[in-house]
């Protein structure tokens, strides 16, 4: 994987955006019902694959196939989704981020320079 | 009288080719001329630019690093001093910060930089008079290790 041949982005916080806190309501209280054995939580759509399709606040929408993956694997998965927020998940280009880099003023060629006139003074009229 | 022999001949390849090739033309879709469409080219040009991605992770180091030196030295020279006086005399005053970070406050805060470099001078000049001074004045401020208890 290159870096220029894979996407990248900068680090961001995690923004809450969009309508899901009714669903992640219901999703706790799925959870808490559901026990470690076989219950599945069926969606209305009928997939030819059998996925989990978890929707983030910030609008990105997670995939995980689970053909033939054992209960507690799904169930691994399970926590390692709700853990996670929606942020994509590829290469951090910097692991720190600031609003305002420079408090003193960004350095540019005339920082350290003098100035080579003087303050600008109003002309001296010397005829009267 | 059946012709059976003919049947026998034909066979069912591999469902999945159109997929595996497509895992290797994904990383090639960048780059430039036939190798982003021909597979047998692809495949080649593919497996260079991993091989030169996992060799560049060390050089990428190495680069960083003498960004830092050449920027750092250009900050000091606007400052009348050379880079090596001032890494040196930074580190008597056990100013312990590492190229990076002496290379963004010389970009973001140039005030601050100014006061490291004359922070080094006078370390400098405290040497200076130390090494010829014979040893009859006192050490200067700037050369008192503190001890931490």
């Amino acid at each position: 994987m290159t870096s220029r041949g894979t996407p990248s982005r900068f680090l961001q916080s995690v923004l809450q955006n969009g309508v899901g806190r009714e669903f992640i309501e219901e999703g706790v209280v799925d959870y808490a019902k559901k026990n470690p054995a076989t219950v599945v939580y069926v969606s209305p759509q009928s997939c030819r694959i059998p996925k989990i399709v978890a929707e983030y606040l910030n609008g990105n929408v997670r995939e995980e196939i689970i053909t033939s993956k054992t209960a507690p694997q799904i169930s691994d998965l399970l926590t390692k989704l709700t853990n996670q927020s929606g942020l994509d998940v590829i290469r951090i280009r910097k692991p720190f981020h600031t609003d305002n880099p420079s408090i003193q003023g960004q350095w540019h060629p005339f920082t350290n320079r003098p100035p080579c006139i003087g303050p600008i003074r109003p002309q001296k009229q010397e005829a009267e | 009288m059946v012709f059976l022999t003919l049947s026998c001949w034909i066979r069912s390849r591999g469902p999945d080719r159109y997929w595996k090739v497509q895992e290797v033309l994904k990383h090639a879709r960048h780059f430039r001329g036939r190798k982003n469409r021909c597979y047998s080219l692809a495949v080649r040009a593919v497996r260079r630019a991993f091989v030169y991605a996992t060799k560049a992770r060390k050089l990428k180091k190495r680069n960083m690093r003498t960004l830092w030196i050449s920027r750092i030295a250009a900050a000091t020279r606007e400052h009348g001093m050379k880079y090596p006086a001032l890494m040196h005399n930074l580190t008597k005053t056990s100013v312990q910060l590492n190229r990076r970070v002496i290379c963004d406050l010389a970009v973001t805060e140039p005030r601050s930089f100014l006061s490291l470099a004359k922070l080094a001078r006078a370390r400098q000049q405290e040497g200076f008079r130390a090494a010829l001074g014979d040893g009859k004045e006192p050490a200067g401020v700037f050369s008192r290790v503190v001890l931490l208890q």
